[in-house]
């Protein structure tokens, strides 16, 4: 119950102020807190480009135990762009340190990295997304992860306006012992900010905050 | 999580309602002003960039994005002006495809 106190007041804070693209604008910066039932992480990148970023990614994985600290670098592999739609392949890749000093581990530090590719395709009503990733951290954990996401938006805003989508999305991480979760979110999206709050069937809490200028 | 549930609904149902919709400020052009077809522009994301690239260019007093009709409204300082092909690359640099360029008579 708590983390879903956090999160109605984490919302009261941000709101009113949505797609988390991992490359923005050339010259764009982007600040990108995530937190759902398996980690919390931070990611803050640069975009020289509008098909590359480079940035700092944090990650926090609490049952597996140990923290990421690495530098990500994310390639926007290629873009459709329609009349009414767009679509994107994204290939997202990082190499850092991971450490862990709790329960079977004793101040273990390890060179970590990751990599995956993304893909979504939206329009102004409905978007679909697909990532995974596998992430090495050596001594501590290696582990594939990939998750998809539908979406819909009840109405079609304007530039400027409150935007608002209910998304469903799946998660499945192939070694956990509870190997998929459902998770029903909704996402606000106004002007340079994207919130999405929702709880999976395990009642974890999701909490996501993307802030872009 | 009947709770959440119901706070999550009631959420939606608040901002579902597009009631804080922007005032249009569309742009009165005038000759030589750019109006762009523009593929791609799906989202408040895609405008942004696409106002913070044009906002950089000297040439350029004012722009708007539509993003019902797909077409960004360019407003040009006084004797001022951006080609159609400096206009194509400063839309497809910040990762969006032109359909056509029209110019106010």
């Amino acid at each position: 119950m708590r983390y879903v106190i956090l999160a109605l007041l984490g919302m009261g804070l941000f709101i009113p102020n949505a797609h988390a693209r991992p490359v923005s604008y050339p010259g764009g910066w982007t600040f990108m807190f995530m937190n759902d039932g398996d980690a919390n992480s931070a990611h803050i990148h640069y975009s020289p480009t509008a098909d590359m970023s480079v940035g700092y990614k944090f990650e926090n994985w609490r049952d597996k135990e140990f923290t990421l600290n690495a530098l990500q670098v994310n390639n926007l592999l290629k873009r459709w762009n329609k009349k009414h739609s767009q679509a994107n392949l994204y290939l997202k890749s990082g190499i850092g340190i991971a450490h862990s000093d709790r329960d079977d581990f004793d101040s273990e530090t390890s060179p970590a990295g990751f990599t995956g590719i993304a893909t979504d395709w939206e329009n102004r009503r409905f978007f679909v997304s697909y990532e995974n990733r596998y992430t090495e951290a050596g001594k501590i954990d290696d582990f594939f992860k990939q998750s998809a996401r539908v979406g819909w938006a009840p109405y079609e805003g304007d530039y400027g306006d409150l935007h608002t989508w209910m998304m469903l999305q799946v998660d499945h991480s192939p070694e956990s012992d509870d190997n998929f979760t459902v998770t029903p979110l909704v996402r606000f999206f106004k002007d340079v900010h994207l919130l999405e709050a929702g709880m999976n069937n395990n009642g974890e809490v999701l909490f996501n905050y993307v802030l872009r200028y | 999580m009947k709770k959440l549930i119901l706070i999550l609904t009631v959420l939606v149902l608040s901002f579902s309602v597009p009631a804080y919709a922007a005032p249009d400020d569309g742009l009165a052009l005038k000759s030589g002003d750019a109006k762009v077809a523009v593929n791609g522009l799906v989202c408040d994301f895609c405008a942004r960039a696409l106002e913070k690239v044009f906002g950089k260019q000297e040439e350029v007093n004012a722009i708007n994005v539509d993003l019902d009709t797909k077409i960004i409204s360019v407003s040009f300082n006084e004797g001022q002006n951006l080609d159609d092909d400096t206009i194509t690359n400063l839309i497809t640099d910040s990762g969006y495809n032109v359909e056509s360029i029209d110019r106010v008579e």
